[in-house]
């Protein structure tokens, strides 16, 4: 800061007008990132229509993509995935856990759709318990340090994302699916693009 | 029927809020002093309107009427009645009115001060205050933002939906239904807030915001009204220590919660929303040593409006940064609508002060000038551009993600290593200004008037930091990496601790021996006497034993990593850790609890025996308690770490030791007492009722400006 001292004979002395123009330059351009910022907040970061970047997960014991024990986004090029974000702790999560095993074994044999379970902050025992009693045999892994949900920027569980063959961002469901017909009739959608 | 009273109580609150900023206006334009003290008696008024509000939202929590939303977000029947009641700020909504229930406290006692020498600043602190509180107030009134504390639950009788409302849409029944209500449960508080130092480090910090707002509001008066002499910053004086000693405390005992509750060890964790509350008190910090140059000398004077500025700002920003969702962290309150409103106003604050601050520039030059690079003045100065330049590494740090999100479309988040790299030096330069900076005089010191006070402390400084460094090589296992910033960390706090001590030991010495009297009551009457100077010594020192604590968890933790099998013992850091057994059964609340007994030995001996724990609570949320054996030497901390089950015959474990910590709180606690000291009312003409007054010498120089 300037810490001009002048004697006090000296002649009053505004802020001169170049301080003045960079002072309203750094105070707007620190207005617009935070505006920048707070809309990509209101949005979340990723958006239908977005590339999804990579990220791995790794899986619950007993889980396993292709004799693998962590998966990454990479792993499922040229198919649809959907990954769905769940908890244990989850109500509305349990309404549509069988609905969700039921359209992935409906799809599994044709090979070009994946299905994701990522188990957002939970305990193990609990979330095993929540696997076996809805019978999921989908890959499943814990969010570990949340990075995932994150990245997302997820608002809740479930929310379930469906990423095309390219790996664009299709659709976003945020809360429980109501059928399994929904479910199916979104994939149905992605895989006709 | 009482959340509807409650809302319409904060309507008519809003509006005495928005009508005490237009009366104050009025009253000020058309020079009518009747419409400014109108504004002051509206102003007055919100403090018992936002009580009675939260009055009925305590009822409401207390009695568990889950048709209101934010009471079934926030509590649930298995709560005790405590912890009922303060989750009054356990959620956005309801903390949103606390926060403005604090403002109205600290607005309507300003209001409640002796006028007589400042009425012109009254319309504009009038204003300040309450366009402020007009806007937390309008967050939780306004239904565009969904924050209403009181709305409630209905269910729509077409499709059966049940969605939060403030009045009742058609076609809905209030829900739960009659039938539903006795067994009817809400959601429950998150259990890492269900902790003694969550319930009071939010106030504290609130506290600490909404009291920072009463020098603003001066320091904006002063500006809009060109009374530039220090006259503002006289009277909000001790606002300012107590805004100040409340965010310390609400920093601290959020550092106190992590430390307990979040079991990483750890105290502070660079986290965005952390440092969103450390940066106004860097400011604020800054502003408390920047003022005395200004009462001294009528220097600085643009200095202080623009930290003042600039703290306000940065609460605004902070509160703002936490309570929109723009950054990931642990702090975050959910997702909201009220960010764009936010914003607005901060655009407003910046723009509006910003401009006032141009307006006035001239008016605000320096009564004098500095005329010795040693002076106190001149230190002071150095003080504060360190306060800045901790600023600005934060304030990057926290603003980076949003950068490097902009131009590579990746949120990189900077981590810990960047502030502490950054940051430290700084820190280790301001410990060794704080002891030498009280030293020096006034408009004029030299190397040599320095050296005649230093000099003693200093070789003792220099004697103790040999002693240390002697010690460490003794026992080697001390010495890490860090070992050399250890050894500046330490003879920095070294030598401003035996400084200070020295001085309060040469001036009681020197009284005691003028007024024949005690030691003590020596120490004692004089920092009676001058209760501003050793207050702040004071604080000194007790930010001085912080220090150490902090040089010690940061520079010699050390932590270990172990699945143990029941019967194993392990050595650690000097300590025999035995798991002896553990243990796996549901509490009373429904908490599934695995607790470990370890035994703890230290040269054969046996010390304690620790229980970490790790509780999961009916809704699947983890807590992890810690068990920590805590000396004035060290902290043995000891977690069950969470993910993977423990069995009873192996369990994996977090093991910290970390040297020193304790002296981190005991410093808050002599922290509390020098500010106390500091801001401890005395006979100053400012507390003198108005007849006593007049008889004296005005205490403030009259301004070269206009």
């Amino acid at each position: 800061m300037t810490q001009t001292n002048p004697t006090p004979a000296s002649p009053r002395r505004g802020v001169p007008a170049w301080v003045q123009v960079i002072v309203w330059a750094i105070l707007f351009g620190l207005l617009a990132l935070v505006a920048f910022g707070l809309r990509n907040a209101q949005q979340g970061t990723v958006q239908v229509g977005d590339t999804i970047p990579g990220f791995s997960l790794t899986l619950f014991d007993g889980y396993q993509y292709q004799d693998k024990s962590t998966v990454s986004l990479a792993d499922f090029k040229g198919k649809v995935v959907v990954i769905n974000f769940w908890a244990s702790w989850c109500k509305p999560c349990e309404e549509e856990a069988a609905e969700l095993e039921a359209v992935w074994r409906a799809n599994q044999a044709n090979g070009n759709v994946i299905f994701l379970g990522v188990d957002y902050t939970d305990t193990e025992p609990e979330a095993r318990g929540y696997l076996t009693k809805f019978d999921i045999s989908y890959p499943n892994g814990p969010d570990l340090g949340t990075r995932i949900s994150q990245m997302f920027r997820i608002k809740g569980v479930p929310e379930t994302y469906f990423i095309d063959e390219n790996g664009v961002l299709k659709y976003i469901q945020i809360g429980p699916f109501a059928s399994s017909a929904e479910i199916q009739r979104v994939i149905d959608q992605l895989l006709n693009d | 029927m009482l959340a509807d009273f409650g809302y319409g109580i904060l309507v008519v609150a809003f509006l005495t809020s928005v009508y005490s900023v237009g009366a104050a206006f009025y009253g000020h334009f058309e020079k009518k002093q009747k419409w400014v003290e109108s504004a002051r008696l509206a102003m007055q008024l919100t403090f018992p309107l936002l009580s009675l509000a939260a009055l009925d939202l305590l009822y409401l929590l207390a009695t568990n009427d889950f048709n209101v939303s934010f009471v079934y977000e926030v509590t649930s029947r298995d709560m005790p009645l405590y912890l009922r009641l303060t989750a009054w700020w356990g959620g956005q909504a309801g903390s949103l009115l606390f926060w403005s229930w604090l403002m109205s406290a600290f607005a309507t006692a300003v209001t409640l001060r002796n006028w007589d020498r400042d009425r012109e600043f009254l319309p504009w602190v009038v204003i300040v205050s309450s366009v402020t509180m007009a806007f937390f107030i309008g967050l939780n009134v306004m239904p565009f933002f969904e924050e209403n504390p009181f709305a409630r639950f209905w269910a729509s009788t077409l499709d059966g939906s049940v969605n939060a409302y403030t009045f009742q849409p058609a076609n809905s029944v209030a829900f739960p239904t009659p039938d539903m209500v006795a067994t009817f449960d809400g959601n429950g508080l998150n259990p890492l807030l269900r902790h003694p130092g969550m319930i009071i480090h939010p106030p504290m910090l609130y506290l600490g915001f909404v009291s920072f707002v009463i020098p603003f509001a001066f320091a904006i008066a002063a500006l809009v009204t060109g009374r530039t002499d220090d006259r503002w910053i006289r009277i909000t004086r001790r606002w300012t220590l107590i805004a100040w000693l409340f965010l310390s405390l609400g920093l601290v005992l959020g550092g106190r919660w992590a430390y307990d509750v979040l079991g990483w060890g750890g105290y502070w964790g660079w986290d965005p929303v952390e440092i969103a509350a450390f940066m106004p008190w860097l400011t604020g910090t800054a502003f408390l040593h920047s003022v005395m140059i200004q009462e001294k000398r009528g220097m600085l004077k643009h200095w202080n409006m623009i930290l003042i500025i600039l703290t306000y700002a940065l609460i605004i920003f902070g509160t703002f940064l936490t309570r929109s969702g723009v950054l990931s962290s642990v702090h975050a309150f959910a997702q909201s609508n009220i960010g764009p409103a936010f914003f607005g106003f901060i655009g407003i604050t910046f723009v509006t002060s910003i401009s006032l601050l141009i307006w006035r520039w001239a008016d605000l030059s320096s009564e004098a000038q500095m005329d010795s690079m040693l002076s106190r003045e001149a230190l002071f100065l150095l003080n504060n551009l360190l306060f800045i330049g901790i600023l600005v590494v934060c304030f990057w740090g926290v603003i980076f993600p949003l950068i490097s999100e902009l131009f590579t479309g990746q949120k990189v988040t900077v981590g810990p290593p960047f502030y502490e790299r950054a940051t430290g030096p700084l820190f280790a330069g301001l410990v060794i200004l704080m002891g030498i900076a009280p030293l020096s005089a006034w408009g004029h010191s030299t190397i040599k008037t320095l050296g005649r006070a230093l000099w003693k402390p200093l070789i003792v400084t220099i004697l103790v930091t040999i002693a240390f460094v002697a010690f460490a090589f003794t026992n080697r296992e001390v010495i890490n990496d860090y070992f050399p910033y250890a050894i500046i960390g330490f003879f920095a706090v070294a030598m401003t601790a035996f400084i200070t001590l020295y001085e309060f030991w040469r001036a009681a010495r020197a009284r005691s021996r003028a007024q024949k009297e005690n030691f003590f009551i020596s120490l004692w009457r004089l920092a009676g006497r001058n209760r501003r100077r050793y207050g702040g010594y004071t604080i000194h020192l007790a930010v001085v034993l912080m220090a150490i604590g902090i040089i010690g968890i940061e520079m010699f933790q050390t932590e270990t990593q172990v699945s143990m099998s029941r019967g194993q013992k392990i050595e650690f850091s000097g300590y025999t850790i035995e798991f002896k057994d553990f243990y796996s059964f549901k509490y009373e609340d429904n908490r599934w609890v695995n607790r470990a007994e370890m035994n703890i030995y230290r040269d054969g001996q046996f010390l304690t025996m620790l229980a970490p724990r790790y509780d999961v609570y009916p809704d699947g949320q983890p807590m992890t308690i810690a068990g920590v054996r805590s000396t004035m030497i060290d902290d043995l901390y000891i977690i069950l770490v969470n993910w993977e089950q423990g069995s009873a015959d192996l369990a994996p474990f977090k093991i910290y030791h970390n040297p020193l910590v304790n002296w981190l709180w005991l410093g808050s606690y002599l922290f509390i007492v020098g500010t106390l000291i500091a801001a401890w009312p005395d006979k100053d003409p400012e507390s003198l009722p108005a007849r006593v007054r007049g008889k004296q010498t005005p205490v403030y120089q009259s301004t070269s400006a206009d």
